[in-house]
């Protein structure tokens, strides 16, 4: 009877939106907004020559990354690795998503345990972990000898190993999504397909895949950026090998000190990933557009 | 939920599902076979049994005081982040009014952009600001980019609380704060501490955000651990690894009996 007047009861203090979130919104303002303005700014307004500091409108730090075969090559080779990451976690994902949401519980309950639990241990250990695999004398190595096949030459170091620890950190992001999408398909459709005789492989190609791309979508839009942005696994799988934009940034700020070109290569690297995923979302929205009539 | 898979080809996927699972416990399980052995380099397959290094390892200062240290920065960050987020969920989640999609958009921010150029802007930031505080940079740092979690984690707890029930304490007399504490902080405890949870281990995994704002006086764990590695050939890290990642086990086991990691709840929500 008196909802209106009961609804401002609702939680701790009658206080409105607008003032509960304003202290967590400030926040964000001033330490997330205001220092990622200004190093986009700073990469414009100061350049170093001969190791000195010269304040001034510029847009040399970019053209330097543009003109230099060295650093485009670390831009390639970012979005190489960061792309072929992404598409080992999407086939990587499929198996174990179709468990999760149709497999035998206690097989889909020990695969989401497996799954989530290395989420919790760090990521500079689960890389360091990759090294004592992939080393030559690391496990792999051993396994493949004692069974009596030739021995692959060195895998650490190399933009794979790279790929492969990424893969690892980030695989559960992507898994979820996808499993998300495919438990809301309804089974009747697929049932629909087998009674009119189609193999379960026809299934999955025709029902299963088309209708989970928005899950696909969802998860490339984490595992891209955040192999993008790695520091740590290529540090230590990919040596001076396969260092990646995040290493070359830290490498110019703290090694070169030279601040505005390693802010120009930030900013560089949020402008491709606002792109990419750009990219991405249009590419998988007229994808599904065809099959998916509801929202999200 | 009855299982779909059937015949030859769910025998295949499972087949290939136990291979990825082996790929995702390899770099968990060597590094605790490594740890156990007693030869001086990290070599496969292992020599004999031995607990040296852990000896090693547990008498390091270094790294108890990393140790230490992390878990100190993580609990600030915790507090923070939830004196900060629980509002706002509040905030967003009940309340309509102009500007909140903005809103929203700000707070999911940090999850858009990667932590390294985060990391790198705020020590650009505090350095500009002429700040010396390196705690307090870190604590901040680590809370911009716990916020996400804990908004969203309390937020969805949020909505799916009664409000009728509280209406009905509040006509029967109970005041705002005896109706929040006793009637809605039940309700949301899970989401909560799901937020609380989150906020403890962005901060305490963090690698990209401390390596910039850190000094030597001011070092967590995960910056150790790199710098162990880059000194140490022996063990002693596989060690520590395998310290951390039962630590990480044991964790795991405690919210899976706390919260129940069912697989329909992860997935959907």
């Amino acid at each position: 009877m008196h909802r209106r007047l009961f609804q401002s009861f609702g939680s701790a203090a009658g206080m409105s939106g607008p003032a509960l979130a304003a202290p967590a919104v400030g926040f964000l303002l001033v330490f997330l907004i205001v220092p990622l303005a200004a190093m986009l700014l700073y990469s414009v307004s100061a350049r170093v020559a001969g190791g000195v500091l010269v304040p001034a409108f510029t847009l040399e730090n970019y053209a330097r990354i543009f003109t230099n075969d060295l650093y485009l090559r670390f831009v390639i080779r970012t979005l190489r690795v960061a792309l072929t990451t992404t598409l080992l976690c999407m086939i990587l994902s499929y198996p174990l998503a179709l468990i999760l949401a149709h497999g035998n519980r206690t097989f889909a309950r020990i695969t989401m345990l497996i799954l989530v639990a290395p989420l919790l241990v760090n990521l500079v250990i689960r890389s360091y972990g990759w090294t004592i695999v992939l080393n030559t004398r690391g496990l792999l190595n051993w396994l493949i000898a004692s069974v009596g096949l030739p021995v692959p030459g060195q895998i650490l170091y190399s933009e794979a190993a790279v790929v492969i620890g990424c893969a690892h950190l980030f695989l559960p992001l992507m898994v979820l999504p996808l499993a998300a999408a495919i438990i809301r398909i309804e089974p009747s459709i697929m049932d629909c397909g087998r009674v009119f005789g189609a193999s379960e492989f026809r299934v999955f190609c025709h029902i299963v895949l088309p209708l989970s791309l928005p899950g696909l979508a969802a998860g490339s839009a984490l595992v891209f950026p955040l192999t993008a942005g790695a520091y740590v696994t290529p540090a230590l799988l990919g040596g001076n090998f396969a260092s990646l934009l995040g290493n070359l940034i830290e490498q110019q700020v703290v090694a070169a000190s030279n601040w505005p070109f390693g802010a120009a290569l930030a900013t560089l690297l949020v402008a491709i990933l606002l792109l990419v995923n750009l990219i991405f979302l249009k590419l998988f929205e007229r994808k599904t557009a065809r099959w998916v009539h509801r929202g999200r | 939920m009855q299982s779909q898979l059937r015949g030859l080809s769910a025998a295949l996927i499972y087949f290939v599902a136990l291979l990825i699972l082996a790929f995702i416990l390899a770099p968990l399980i060597a590094p605790v076979i490594i740890a156990f052995s007693d030869g001086i380099i990290v070599a496969f397959p292992p020599q004999r049994f031995s607990l040296r290094w852990f000896t090693k390892v547990l008498a390091d200062e270094e790294f108890l005081a990393a140790l230490a240290f992390s878990a100190r920065l993580a609990a600030a960050v915790t507090v923070l982040a939830l004196a900060l987020g629980l509002p706002c969920a509040f905030g967003l989640a009940r309340r309509r009014f102009p500007g909140r999609d903005a809103m929203m958009a700000l707070i999911m921010a940090p999850l858009i952009f990667p932590v390294l150029v985060t990391g790198l802007a705020l020590l650009q930031f505090f350095t500009a600001l002429g700040s010396r505080n390196t705690f307090l940079h870190l604590v901040i740092g680590h809370t911009v980019i716990a916020i996400p979690y804990v908004v969203r984690t309390a937020a969805a707890s949020i909505v799916l609380v009664d409000e009728a029930i509280e209406d009905a304490a509040r006509t029967l007399g109970a005041t705002r704060l005896c109706t929040f504490l006793f009637i809605t902080l039940p309700q949301i405890r899970q989401g909560i501490i799901a937020g609380a949870v989150f906020s403890f281990v962005t901060s305490f995994d963090d690698y990209s955000l401390s390596m910039w704002l850190a000094d030597a006086a001011n070092f967590p764990l995960p910056l150790q651990i790199h710098v162990f590695i880059q000194r140490f050939f022996d063990p002693s890290v596989a060690a520590i690894s395998t310290l951390m990642i039962l630590f990480s086990m044991m964790l795991m086991l405690l919210i899976e009996r706390g919260m129940g990691l069912s697989v329909k709840r992860l997935v959907t929500t």
